[in-house]
């Protein structure tokens, strides 16, 4: 006999609001619907009556995780309308910042993977992790959530030879237990259990949906924007793109372990090779001429997207934010068939959703 | 540095543009839409061609061909979602669930409509001089 699952809006299994409406054949799920919109708040809407200066700090409020991968990407795309270039150094501390926030995100996402699993040990190993690279985040800006480090034409605050030093030493710790993390994930039994096989998004099906991010790496396709369309210097670090084949919640889990090593070794460069010079333009910003721009930042989650349209006054005419939940989301459906209900919570999670963001 | 190229399209074009970038295995990367000062709408589809967007764009139309048989769900939510938000109406496109409004907005109940201030006082005020003369 067929049901009719509802899960969500709200629900304990999720952090954001959401609704999924799960057909279920017994244990069986046959086929789903997700339904958005239940944080909306009207932020392009908002950005559109104030001033860029004012805008620039607003956006960093779309999301509480990767609030710095929005105010980078604004600005990016502002400074485009402009002309503007950014000073190296500035660049490069633009690059340390969204590192780290990749990393905090990544393993914040862990924690509560394993969390849904059960494997309560791991997870407070894993936020006990994260808490160190929140130190570092709180060094260099004075801030754990809204770090405020961006303004156009570069960074706010630059980084001393101290604070440099002391998130060195952290890079250490984190790199030490972020490789016990993926040797523990890759042979631990339970992991294996309640991971392997589940949630299942084919390579074909990726494609097809338009899936985004590490969600899409883990389905086996090379997508991230650093390396495809790079930005802020990108260019100049050595760093790999993280895929794995196996395209479940197992591989979600993976990826993006592995790519907390490569955003390290990111970091570190970045840190030992930090040009000398001002890290912003100071006053010498120009005005902002009517133009249109989008740009593409590879945020924690994949790849997030801001267009935005100028028209020679100091606001915007239009400013659209598509973050990556909006393209992951889709594929939550095709995920979910032939699953059993009580994994419906773990396949939700485990695009690593951010439903505030999408709903902006 | 992300380039980012305008073109400006018909709506007759949509459709063979998307076929042709599907087959190139080019990537969509948003539809985007809002509706400019002179109240016309501007839609817009971004492709994603190596580290170039190309952003074809129809301006003041307000009825447009669906791209989903073309690039499936990928194109499914940005044309519900600016068919929900802009109430652009895309031909083909399957509307009859709600993807980002209220549940209720196939009756109607779901909007939030807001009173004017002068209303709220003159009605205020009524009240007030209805319990006084009672």
């Amino acid at each position: 006999m067929s049901y009719i699952v509802p899960i969500g809006p709200y629900h304990p299994s999720l952090e954001e609001p959401i609704h999924a409406k799960l057909i279920t054949e017994g244990e069986l799920i046959s086929d789903a619907e997700i339904f958005i919109g239940y944080n909306h708040r009207g932020i392009e809407k908002l950005a559109m009556q104030k001033n860029i200066i004012q805008t620039l700090v607003l956006v960093e409020r779309v999301c509480g995780i990767c609030s710095h991968s929005h105010m980078l990407t604004f600005a990016m795309t502002c400074e485009a309308c402009g002309g503007i270039k950014a000073p190296k150094r500035g660049q490069y501390i633009r690059v340390i910042i969204a590192e780290l926030e990749r990393i905090h995100s990544h393993m914040l996402w862990l924690g509560i993977a394993l969390h849904i699993i059960g494997h309560d040990s791991l997870f407070m190993h894993t936020w006990d992790d994260r808490e160190a690279v929140m130190d570092a985040l709180e060094e260099l800006t004075g801030n754990r959530v809204n770090y405020g480090m961006v303004t156009y034409g570069g960074s706010r605050r630059d980084i001393t030879l101290d604070q440099r030093d002391r998130v060195l030493d952290i890079l250490d710790k984190i790199e030490e237990s972020t490789k016990t993390l993926a040797d523990f994930l890759l042979h631990d039994k339970t992991v294996a259990l309640r991971t392997q096989g589940v949630g299942v998004l084919t390579t074909e099906d990726a494609i097809r949906i338009g899936a985004i991010g590490p969600h899409a790496r883990a389905s086996n396709v090379p997508v991230d924007v650093r390396i495809d369309a790079p930005y802020c210097c990108y260019d100049e670090f050595d760093f790999e793109k993280v895929v794995y084949p196996t395209c479940d919640v197992f591989a979600r889990c993976v990826v993006r372990v592995l790519e907390n090593i490569e955003s390290i070794k990111i970091i570190r460069q970045a840190l030992d090779s930090l040009p000398a010079g001002p890290i912003n333009l100071g006053s010498k910003i120009p005005t902002i001429k009517p133009a249109e721009y989008m740009m593409r930042h590879e945020a924690p989650r994949g790849q997030l997207s801001y267009k935005v349209v100028t028209n020679g006054t100091d606001k915007v005419a239009r400013v659209s934010i598509h973050v990556p939940t909006f393209k992951n989301a889709p594929t939550i459906p095709t995920m979910l068939k032939g699953n059993s209900v009580a994994d419906a919570g773990l396949i939700i999670a485990s695009i690593d959703p951010c439903f505030s963001c999408m709903d902006r | 540095m992300q380039e980012y190229k305008k073109i400006p399209i018909t709506k007759e074009e949509i459709v063979p543009t998307a076929k042709r970038m599907r087959e190139a295995g080019v990537i969509l990367a948003m539809i985007h839409g809002y509706v400019m000062d002179d109240g016309k709408i501007n839609i817009s589809y971004e492709y994603q061609v190596d580290d170039t967007i190309e952003s074809y764009t129809v301006e003041g139309e307000n009825v447009l061909p669906s791209i989903v048989p073309v690039y499936d769900l990928a194109a499914e939510w940005p044309e519900r979602e600016l068919n929900e938000l802009i109430d652009v109406t895309f031909e083909g496109l399957d509307t009859s669930k709600r993807l980002f409004m209220p549940d209720t907005m196939f009756d109607g109940q779901g909007q939030i409509f807001v009173t004017p201030m002068e209303e709220l006082i003159e009605r205020t005020h009524k009240t007030k001089e209805e319990v006084e003369n009672q």
